[in-house]
C-alpha cells in the first residue's frame, strides 16, 4: 500500500511540479496516472521511489511513515520496487541479458538462479533474441522492453513504470500492459504513467488524473 | 523474493572482479598517471636528500685547528682528553709533525723539490677538531676556539668565522629551497592523480547513478572502485620503481662520477617500494571513493 498527504514538490527555481497530492493506492491495485506533458506525473513516481523528495508533505509504504526516505533504506526499499524509467537508464556498455541481471546482482541473487530468471524474464518481452546485445544496436521499442523486463524480473511488490509504452507500436503496447496486469492479479501493486489516450480508454479501471501538478479526478 | 537484505561480500567480490575486467584499459592508464607522478616526485626528493647530505657533511669538516707548541708535543695523548673534555668538542684528531710532513709532501707530489735543503721538520703539530651540532653556530664556536686557545699548550687556533657563517646560511637556504620546491611539485602531483581519477569515476557516474537507482547498497557500487584503485596504486607503484631504476641506469654514464651520488636512492628498497605502492593505494581508494560520493546520492 502506498499512500500520499498533501504532498507538493517544487523544483529548485522551477515552477510547482505537485501541488498538494493525497493519494491512496491499495496492495496489489493497477492505477493509471494520467496527464499532458510536463503535469506532474513522473515526479509523482520519483517520490514514491526516493530519488525525489516532496518539499512537503508525507509519504506512507507498507505503514511507514516519511517525510523524506532515509538513504540507508533506498536499497532496500528499491529492491521491492520495479521502475520503468522513462529515459530507460540502460548501461550502454552491458549487454541486455547484463543490463537485465543487473537488478538480481545487487540483491545478491546466486548466478545460477539470476540466470534462469533472466532467461525467462527475456522471454516474456519477447527479446530472447536480442540476449546478447548491447543497448545501443536495439531499437527504441526494444530498449524500453529490455527496461520493462529489468523492473519485473525480480518480482517486485511494487512496479512503477513511467512511460512504459511511449515507443511501442499498440499491440505491443497492449502486451505489455496485459504482462503488468497479470503480475497485478498475482498482488503487485502496478502504477502506470501514461499520456497515451488508447490505453486509457481501453483500462479505464482507475485512473488518476495530474494536470499542472494538481489532482483533477 | 529471493534473498534480500545486503548481499555478502564473497558476491558482492565476484562481481567487483567482473568489473574491473571491463575497466582494464582506464586501469592500466590511471596506473601510469601514478606511476609518472610518484616517480618524478620520488627523483625530486632523491636528489634533494641526496645534496643536503652532502652539504651537511660539509658542516662535518674540520672546524677548528688548534697548533701544538713543539714543547707539549711528547703528551699529545692527555692533550687529546683535555680537549676531548670541553663543552662542544664532537672529537679531535691528532696530526703529529711527522703526518703533517708527509701530507704536505703528498699535496707537493712531483714538485718535492722544493723541500730539498728543509733539514729539521718545521711543521706544528696539531689537532682537527669537530665540533658537536649544536655548537655549530658563529658565536658558539668563536666562544670554544676561545677557550681552547687560552690552554697553555695551545700555539695558535685556526678557524673560518666567515665560512661558518656562510654555509649555515646556505644550509638553510638550500633546505627551505628545497622544502618549497617540494610542497610545490607535491601539490602537482597530488592534483594531476586526483584529477586522473576524478575523471575516470565520471565516466561511470551514469553506471554508478543506475546501480543505486536498481537497488544496489553503497558497498556494492563501492567494492569494485576501491578493488581498482589498490590495483592501480600496487601498479603504479611498482611502475614508478621500475621507471626510476630504468632513468637512473640511462642517464648514469652521461653523468660525471662525482655526481652520481644524486641519483642513488637513500632509502633501502624494500622500504622505498613498499612506501610507493602504499602512497599509490592510499590515493588510488581515497580518490575514488572521495570522488564517487556525489553520484551515489541518487
Ligand atoms: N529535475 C528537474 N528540475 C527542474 N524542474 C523539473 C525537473 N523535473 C521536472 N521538472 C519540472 O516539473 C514539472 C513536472 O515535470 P514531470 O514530473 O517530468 O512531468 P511529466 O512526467 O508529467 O511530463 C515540469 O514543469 C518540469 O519542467
Ligand atoms: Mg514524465
Amino acid at each position: 500500500m502506498i499512500q500520499m498527504f498533501h504532498v507538493s514538490k517544487s523544483y529548485e527555481g522551477g515552477v510547482p511540479a505537485l501541488v498538494d497530492v493525497t493519494l491512496k493506492i491499495p496492495k496489489g491495485d493497477f492505477l493509471f496516472i494520467t496527464g499532458p506533458s510536463g503535469a506532474g506525473k513522473s515526479t509523482l513516481l520519483k517520490i514514491m521511489f526516493g530519488s525525489e523528495a516532496p518539499t512537503e508533505g508525507q509519504i506512507i509504504l507498507d505503514g511507514r511513515n516519511y517525510v523524506r526516505i532515509p538513504s540507508a533504506e533506498l536499497p532496500e526499499l528499491r529492491r521491492r520496487i520495479g521502475f520503468v524509467f522513462q529515459d530507460f537508464k540502460l548501461l550502454p556498455n552491458k549487454t541486455v541479458f547484463e543490463n537485465v541481471a543487473l537488478s538480481l546482482k545487487v540483491m545478491g541473487v546466486a548466478p545460477s538462479d539470476v540466470k534462469r530468471r533472466v532467461a525467462r524474464m527475456l522471454s516474456y518481452v519477447k527479446l530472447q533474441h536480442r540476449a546478447n546485445f548491447k543497448p545501443l544496436q536495439l531499437s527504441g521499442g526494444e530498449q524500453q522492453r529490455v527496461a520493462i523486463a529489468r523492473a519485473l524480473v525480480k518480482d517486485p511488490a511494487i512496479i512503477l513504470a513511467d512511460e512504459p509504452t511511449g515507443n511501442l507500436d499498440p499491440a505491443l503496447s497492449i502486451q505489455i500492459i496485459e504482462l503488468f496486469r497479470e503480475v497485478s492479479s498475482r498482488g503487485t501493486t502496478v502504477v502506470v504513467a501514461t499520456h497515451d489516450k488508447m490505453l486509457i480508454e481501453k483500462y479505464a479501471r482507475r485512473t488518476v488524473a495530474l494536470e499542472g501538478g494538481r489532482l483533477i479526478g | 523474493m529471493s534473498k534480500s537484505g545486503s548481499a555478502d561480500l564473497v558476491y558482492i567480490l565476484g562481481d567487483a572482479l567482473r568489473s574491473l575486467r571491463e575497466n582494464v584499459g582506464t586501469t592500466i592508464l590511471t596506473s601510469f598517471t601514478l606511476a609518472f607522478s610518484l616517480a618524478i616526485f620520488s627523483l625530486f626528493v632523491f636528489v634533494i636528500m641526496n645534496l643536503n647530505g652532502v652539504v651537511e657533511g660539509w658542516g662535518e669538516k674540520t672546524q677548528i685547528i688548534v697548533y701544538v707548541k713543539d714543547a707539549s708535543v711528547g703528551q699529545a695523548d692527555s692533550l687529546k682528553q683535555a680537549l676531548g673534555r670541553l663543552p662542544g668538542v664532537k672529537s679531535a684528531e691528532y696530526i703529529s709533525k711527522e703526518k703533517a710532513l708527509a701530507e704536505l709532501k703528498d699535496e707537493l707530489k712531483g714538485h718535492e723539490g722544493i723541500l730539498d735543503g728543509v733539514d729539521a721538520n718545521p711543521l706544528p703539530a696539531s689537532f682537527e677538531v669537530r665540533v658537536r651540532d649544536e655548537f655549530n653556530q658563529p658565536e658558539r664556536i668563536a666562544e670554544l676556539a676561545g677557550r681552547i686557545k687560552a690552554l697553555e699548550w695551545a700555539e695558535d687556533v685556526q678557524y673560518s668565522r666567515e665560512w661558518v657563517e656562510k654555509l649555515s646560511a646556505f644550509i638553510k637556504f638550500i633546505q627551505l629551497a628545497a622544502i618549497a620546491m617540494g610542497v610545490f611539485l607535491g601539490a602537482a602531483t597530488l592534483f594531476i592523480i586526483s584529477n586522473t581519477i576524478r575523471l575516470a569515476v565520471y565516466a561511470r557516474k551514469d553506471e554508478i547513478e543506475i546501480m543505486k537507482l536498481v537497488g544496489a547498497s553503497d558497498m556494492y557500487v563501492k567494492v569494485p572502485f576501491v578493488l581498482e584503485g589498490l590495483i592501480q596504486g600496487l601498479f603504479g607503484g611498482l611502475l614508478a620503481m621500475c621507471i626510476l631504476a630504468v632513468g637512473r641506469y640511462a642517464v648514469l654514464s652521461e653523468i660525471p662520477a662525482y655526481l652520481r651520488f644524486a641519483v642513488e636512492m637513500p632509502f633501502s628498497t624494500v622500504l622505498f617500494l613498499a612506501f610507493l605502492t602504499g602512497a599509490g593505494m592510499l590515493m588510488g581508494v581515497a580518490g575514488s571513493l572521495i570522488s564517487m560520493n556525489r553520484f551515489l546520492k541518487v
